[in-house]
């Protein structure tokens, strides 16, 4: 090394040290008493008691700790492609150089500042069964169709139904996409001109060149939006817990990992337990995020490599 | 796109226009309840414009959540130390990872973006008994002290505009003599203004809704942040009194909003640049 | 650029209020010991305790009590008592004490109780047992309450029923039930007798009224004990015989508890189990001309088996770590005495846990069935929910078993089995927690 070089790494990592003692402090350590937690019994006031894998175990055998898997899944597998479809979706509409494009963004845009607490309160009061504007806006579609049909449909009472649930708690959060619209418009606005050019002159389709040109163009920024969806979206917490007063939902339906994990830790006197239950989400989300890049490598075009 | 036939573009506004309905709807119907009087949010079907147009919900809104001032001002001062925090720690490190050369930078680099992964319950259980051992429960200082230790996301953005800049402007004032610390200050900085006020409204913006680190670091009552408070003031309405949660509800995003419309273009770049140009 | 400065302008605008903020922070207090007291009401029963409160301070010149009211009271102690910083006195349920002192975080008052001259016999037994777990004392009472058969006298007559009659047993009360029943043409359930789900706060422990138990000494989970069985089986009988989607579309069109379209109110159920706090739902919301009748809610076997109620109990502790607990104490002791009890209970419409009561208690006492109350509360088969430590999680699976018996997603038998095999392994791991914990906490609790 150069003396060049050490003065650089010295004056590199003195730049950097607050985000090094962050890290270490706030992210290593903690990260790694978090595993060390999650093998013991640890319930705050006593010392935390080594007990092996104890915890997996219980865990594995769980139903409880089952069906919160079962449910940030199911959560994650629907709230993260129906949001890149419909922000997607709003972007390329925006994309048409239509007039009162700004007004169209910023409205699109708003719905993503509301503060979760917020967004839950509000949409909990849309999505009441008797009042709320959501079935208010539905139930008179359904009674057009049972008019004409002799059928019986009724909106459902969307967040005291086990079934409906947690569609109540997608459409909470797609309503604040905004901020993915925002990127993919600034991803579909970087398309070189020049490409849809050349494919007009061959006749292209709109839907061939959203196909062939548009969406491979864009796929880094669809990269980027998945893994922020999935990071998101598994762990989802302030939406579900403040719309259930703190619990769990009808028959367990708005039960989340983060949610259990916090009712172990501060309900139930298991910290250790939900350490474990951490640790695993931790698992979860980094295999994804793994395997999207993996998968991103073969899919994603990126220019000029 | 620029020709598309007058059947296409009538699709296009349509749909736009639905969209923007299906958006807003929300919006009117929050501000449309906490202007109505509680038997008014009973009656079927509801109606938009109220009968008669309660003011007073908000008063009364105010009034009920007992602490509504206080919470504004916890969320304010906490806002203002961690933008302050965020913005001088992220700039620092940002700069160490994108003007400087020095060995080993990239791999600590992905060191950073991977920590991006972390979700924060995942860490929660350590990082109380951390602040417990410190005596910090309680007291504001779990909220905003880790945020003068650069958070990665800031950090990932500062360095995206850092390299944009070219090289020759610190070339020329480590020439004329300047420290590494001066060209930051001296040089970079003031070229950055735009990019450290986006990530100054992210962070707003972040510690304004924050919702479970409040919910599990903050004890009173009156310490509570607007987030919490009304989360608590909903806990305890137990779902009735929906014209005053409703007028809460708007009196919480309103501050939010209005920033937004402020720093429009701001905040739109820096939101286009997070997820773009990587 | 212009962005920028806007948003500098904005950032000072910020530092006003938060510098408003901060000078609010620390209280005045006029050289008294500050107690910092949080409990969990609000409203009408916050003003009651308020104003126990504020004659305490009175007629104090050393210490000063600060009453907040915490809403989800019992995570924010937990949080603030693992935190190292609890308040002086909180009030909790009596179902949270077990886990709160198993975990070391209450402090015992054996010792403080005994200098203070504070006597058992002074308390209705049911009460001043449920501040003990583990051969302590951890509380001392705040108030109390049970639950019992409220119902719909109108509704009664208008089915021919004698409305002075309540049902006595669960076989009666299923025949009236079917006799206050009203179906539209279509096969619609318009109203109904009595529905375990509405409002349905109790599902965890519908044992009691079938003569079961939730547990067993400190250690057995019985939930699938034959009595419990029995009553959950009862519970499945309504889906079977009312039909699921029947019962659903009825609770569809129930409006919330604390309303005027709270379906009690409105004539569609006429027959629940609530606290003897409906006095004050009832006065608030229900139609003037609204008649009702109170009586101890009919069991399966009423000739060996009366007056069974679940009885709460609210109780003022002193968090591990508070700072001035012989300070606390003092104030728990002033709110225990006859009269400051009798203003409190009265304030928020309940009866006294204290055995005596001076008469002009219930002459004042606005609820016209509180004697009921009291008396249900005397009965030997009042019982509060288990005092186990996994209790919070043993109840929210109770809670998810009647959702599966009444989706028909499992039999009684299934969803009770699930619930034994979970919850045993549940407690038996606390027992093991225990048994490592004990020898030094039970030394330490001596000692205090």
């Amino acid at each position: 090394m150069t003396g060049q070089e050490r003065h650089n790494l010295r004056v590199g990592l003195l730049f950097i040290s607050p985000w090094i003692v962050g890290f270490l402090v706030l992210c290593a350590y903690p990260l790694v008493s978090s595993v060390y937690f999650s093998l013991c019994d640890y319930s705050v006031l006593s010392p935390a008691v080594f007990i092996g894998a104890q915890n997996y175990r219980d865990l594995a055998a769980d139903e409880v700790f089952w069906t919160a898997l079962y449910n940030t899944f199911f959560f994650a597998a629907l709230a993260i492609p129906l949001g890149l479809l419909v922000s997607l979706s709003l972007a390329v509409l925006l994309n048409f150089e239509a007039r009162g494009r700004g007004f169209f963004r910023t409205v699109f845009f708003l719905p993503s500042l509301v503060p979760m607490v917020c967004l839950a309160v509000l949409w909990q009061w849309m999505l009441n069964g008797e009042l709320g504007l959501v079935n208010s806006t539905i139930n008179p579609v359904l009674d057009v169709f049972n008019h004409a049909l002799g059928t019986h449909w009724q909106a459902p009472n969307w967040l005291a139904e086990a079934r409906y649930a947690k569609w109540g708690i997608i459409f909470t959060v797609l309503w604040g996409v905004g901020n993915a619209v925002v990127i993919f418009l600034a991803g579909l606005q970087d398309v070189p001109r020049h490409l849809y050019e050349s494919a007009d002159i061959d006749g292209a389709s709109f839907w061939q060149k959203t196909l062939h040109i548009t969406l491979p163009v864009i796929s880094p920024v669809i990269y980027f939006n998945m893994i922020m969806g999935l990071i998101g979206s598994f762990q989802v917490f302030a939406v579900p817990y403040v719309m259930t007063g703190g619990g769990d939902g009808p028959g367990r339906s708005l039960l989340f990992l983060a949610t259990y994990l916090y009712q172990n830790a501060f309900d139930y006197w298991n910290m250790g337990y939900a350490c474990a239950i951490g640790v695993i989400l931790f698992a979860i989300i980094l295999l994804l995020t793994l395997f999207a890049t993996k998968l991103s490598e073969r899919h994603v075009y990126y220019a000029g490599k | 796109m620029a020709r598309t036939n007058l059947f296409a573009r009538i699709l296009i506004y349509s749909a736009l226009i639905l969209a923007a309905i299906a958006f807003l709807a929300p919006f009117a119907w929050m501000v449309s309840t906490s202007l109505k009087p509680l038997n008014e949010t009973m009656s079927l079907p509801p109606r938009w414009i109220p009968n008669e147009i309660h003011w007073e919900n908000y008063p009364d809104a105010i009034r009920e959540m007992r602490y509504f001032w206080r919470y504004a001002g916890n969320s304010l001062l906490l806002c203002l130390l961690s933008v302050v925090g965020t913005v001088a720690s992220s700039a620092l490190a940002a700069y160490g990872f994108s003007r400087i050369e020095w060995k080993g930078r990239d791999t600590v680099f992905v060191i950073l973006l991977a920590t991006m992964m972390i979700p924060f319950p995942v860490v929660m259980v350590p990082i109380y008994g951390l602040f417990k051992s410190l005596g910090w429960i309680g007291t504001f200082k779990p909220l905003w002290v880790p945020t003068f230790f650069a958070g990665a996301f800031n950090v990932f953005l500062l360095r995206q505009f850092f390299l944009g800049l070219p090289k020759d402007i610190s070339e020329a004032a480590r020439i004329d003599g300047c420290s590494e610390i001066g060209i930051f200050f001296r040089v970079i900085l003031p070229l950055c203004k735009p990019a450290l006020l986006v990530v100054a409204l992210f962070q707003f913006l972040h510690t304004w809704n924050d919702f479970l680190g409040p919910l599990i670091y903050l004890t009173e009552q009156k310490d509570f942040t607007l987030a919490l408070g009304l989360q608590s003031f909903q806990s305890q309405q137990g779902g009735t009194a929906w014209h005053h949660l409703m007028a809460a509800s708007t009196l919480v995003v309103l501050p939010v909003i209005a920033l937004f419309f402020f720093t429009q273009k701001s905040f739109i770049e820096g939101i286009a640049t997070s997820g773009g140009k990587n | 650029m212009t962005a920028f400065r806007y948003c500098r302008f904005f950032f000072a605008l910020c530092l006003l209020p938060a510098g408003l903020g901060l000078q609010q922070l620390s209280g005045a207090a006029d050289g008294r010991t500050v107690i910092r007291y949080w409990d969990k009401w609000t409203g009408f029963e916050a003003d009651a305790m308020r104003a126990v409160v504020d004659d305490f301070n009175a007629s104090q010149d050393r210490i000063f009590v600060e009453f907040n009211s915490v809403s989800q009271i019992d995570r924010r102690l937990m949080l603030a008592t693992a935190g190292g910083v609890p308040p002086d006195v909180a009030g909790i349920w009596a179902i949270n004490l077990p886990v709160y002192s198993e975990n070391n975080a209450l402090t015992p008052l054996d010792k403080l109780a005994r200098n203070a001259g504070i006597n058992p016999d002074d308390y209705i037994p049911v009460f001043w047992k449920m501040c003990q777990y583990r051969d302590h004392l951890w509380a001392l009472p705040a108030t109390p309450s049970c639950n019992a058969l409220i119902y719909n006298k109108k509704m009664f007559r208008e089915a021919g029923l004698d409305p002075d009659k309540p049902p006595r047993s669960i076989a009666e009360l299923e025949a009236f039930n079917e006799k206050l029943t009203r179906r539209s043409a279509s096969g619609r359930l318009e109203t109904i007798g009595h529905v375990p789900e509405e409002p349905g706060w109790w599902n965890g422990l519908w044992g009691y009224w079938f003569g079961g138990s939730m547990v067993e000494g400190d250690s057995r989970i019985t939930a699938t004990s034959p009595e419990n069985v029995a009553a959950y089986r009862w519970v499945q009988s309504y889906p079977e015989r009312f039909g699921a989607d029947r019962l659903l579309a009825l609770r569809d069109g129930f409006g919330n508890f604390a309303s005027p379209q709270n379906p009690f109110f409105t004539g569609r159920v006429a027959m629940i189990l609530q606290g003897s706090w409906i006095y004050n739902f009832i006065a608030n919301y229900a139609p003037a001309d609204f008649e009702w009748g109170v009586a101890p809610f009919p069991s399966n076997d009423p000739d060996h088996l009366r007056d069974v109620t679940i009885v709460e109990c609210d109780l003022l502790v002193i968090p591990v770590g508070a700072k001035h607990p012989q300070e606390a104490f003092e104030f728990m002791r002033y709110v225990n005495t006859r009269g400051p009890m009798e203003k409190l209970c009265l304030g928020q419409r309940k009866f006294s846990p204290l055995q005596e009561c001076s008469p002009t208690f219930f002459e004042a006492h606005p609820n016209p069935f509180i004697r009921t109350f009291l008396e249900l509360a005397k009965s030997p088969n009042a019982r509060p929910a288990p005092a186990v430590t996994t209790w919070g999680e043993y109840n929210a699976d109770m809670k998810n078993a009647v959702t599966r018996i009444w989706t028909g997603a499992a039999t009684a038998e299934e969803a009770l089995a699930d619930v034994q095999k979970r919850q045993q392994k549940n407690l038996d791991r606390r027992h093991e927690r225990w048994h490592r914990s004990e020898p030094v906490l039970t030394k330490s609790w001596s000692e205090q």
